[in-house]
């Protein structure tokens, strides 16, 4: 496996950036917008590493989104209830908002009259809707699996 | 559980709704029956605002369910059972021979951590028995209204950043960086002025995203960027409604599908808005999709 040192860094901080600017949309405090990073930061690091050894799109969203729940976890003792919205917040920066939009485009132009290469068009539409699906799973699923297997209380 | 599913609605105005909640005096009634009864309604409708805030500040179901029945028991409840819908949630609560049901509407969903976390130390003071009905229903009013919120333009501003970061992420190139962080700004400021004066919230969907789009692909395609689609696309990922998305899933898994399923709708509805608004910009600028 090989890993670009400075991808990963553009990954980190990206996804610190973008998720703490989304802490401020979903008025987390000024203490935790810092976890807002670290989460987003440790979630596109793990997702780009797994992805730079050759897992797939799904795949790595889904070990980045149980990284990040189970950081959140670790941490419990220190962020007490917070500790799974910082996950999601963590977790923002993977959601499939671009894939989603390619594919409904995709679903505008096969309703055009007269599409061009209307199969071609109807596999690159149905791959970006199933990505945006399985991806948007997988990242329910790593931060879910996480949360149930570890929690104390229901409201945890 | 039951739960009902009712198509999106015009925002309710918060002041406007708090004002509905009234807990009856029963400081004049002596029939213990009828003060049993008062008792139970106090009760009820303490427990119903703070599911319905909690809902409306972005908490999944089953943390809205376990923290109404943790009120509700720590008002003396013997019972409860709530129904929570994407635009009400009803409770019924028992004592010894007594029961009630009561019903509230819930507003606009949205997320606010910070009311969210301030509700959730609520409960557990209830919890502790330090609190009745009636002082549990005026601090709730009081958090709804006094929790700190960022200014807008502070709010503008991140959501602009965290666009153009969100861009990075996909490929957009350095050029297209400020076009779209400008572009996602001047929206989301946009997007508040709408909210404030309670438009619906699939066309201010479709609207934001159309002004952003079209100023980020004006600004990227200026600014020399080869990669103004992406661009046109990352000034609007601000309205993509991540934590219900996740909420819908989590409902689900959780045990309440049909709760889940109204947020999930309600995505896609909303993702469907965002899309015919970039469309129309990419079409205004003549750009391929």
């Amino acid at each position: 496996m090989t890993v670009d040192g400075l991808h990963l860094l553009n990954q980190a901080l990206f996804g610190a950036v973008a998720a703490s600017g989304f802490g401020v949309l979903f008025n987390f405090g000024w203490r935790d917008l810092r976890w807002c990073a670290a989460s987003g930061a440790l979630a596109l690091t793990a997702r780009t590493i797994a992805q730079d050894a050759g897992w797939s799109l799904e795949a790595a969203t889904f070990a980045a989104a149980a990284a990040v729940g189970c950081g959140g976890r670790l941490l419990r003792a220190h962020l007490g209830i917070a500790n799974n919205a910082l996950a999601v917040a963590g977790c923002i920066p993977m959601v499939p908002g671009f894939f989603a939009a390619q594919a409904i485009f995709g679903l505008f132009a096969l309703t055009a009259p007269h599409p061009d290469n209307p199969s071609k068009l109807a596999v690159t539409t149905m791959e970006f809707a199933l990505r945006v699906i399985f991806t948007a799973g997988a990242i329910g699923a790593g931060l879910s699996i996480v949360t149930h297997i570890s929690r104390r209380e229901v409201h945890d | 559980m039951r739960t009902s599913i009712e198509g999106p609605r015009f925002p309710v105005p918060q002041h406007e709704a708090l004002k509905t909640v009234n807990i009856p005096d029963n400081t004049k009634v002596t029939d213990p029956v009828l003060l049993n009864d008062l008792e139970l309604e106090q009760i009820a409708m303490a427990t119903l605002l703070i599911g319905r805030l909690l809902m409306e500040s972005g908490a999944r179901a089953e943390v809205v369910h376990e923290d109404c029945s943790i009120v509700a028991h720590g008002f003396g409840a013997d019972h409860v059972d709530l129904r929570s819908g994407y635009a009400s949630v009803d409770i019924t609560v028992s004592r010894g021979d007594s029961t009630i049901t009561r019903t509230m509407e819930v507003g606009p969903h949205g997320v606010d951590h910070r009311l969210s976390h301030a509700l959730r130390d609520l409960v557990r003071r209830i919890q502790q028995g330090n609190l009745t009905p009636s002082e549990a229903l005026a601090k709730a009013t009081g958090l709804k209204r006094d929790t700190p919120h960022f200014v807008p333009w502070l709010v503008a501003l991140a959501a602009g950043i965290a666009c153009a970061a969100f861009g990075r992420l996909l490929g957009l190139d350095w050029p297209a960086f400020l076009p779209v962080a400008a572009a996602g700004a001047i929206g989301q400021a946009v997007r508040q002025v709408m909210l404030r004066r309670l438009v619906n919230v699939f066309v201010i969907a479709a609207c934001v995203a159309f002004l952003s789009s079209s100023l980020a692909g004006l600004g990227a395609s200026r600014a020399g960027s080869a990669t103004v689609n992406v661009a046109m696309v990352a000034s609007v990922l601000m309205l993509v409604p991540g934590v219900p998305a996740f909420n819908a899933q989590s409902d689900i898994m959780e045990g309440h599908p049909t709760l889940g399923t109204a947020r999930g709708v309600c995505v896609i509805m909303l993702l469907t808005f965002i899309a015919i608004g970039v469309l129309l910009a990419q079409v205004l600028l003549g750009a391929q999709p």
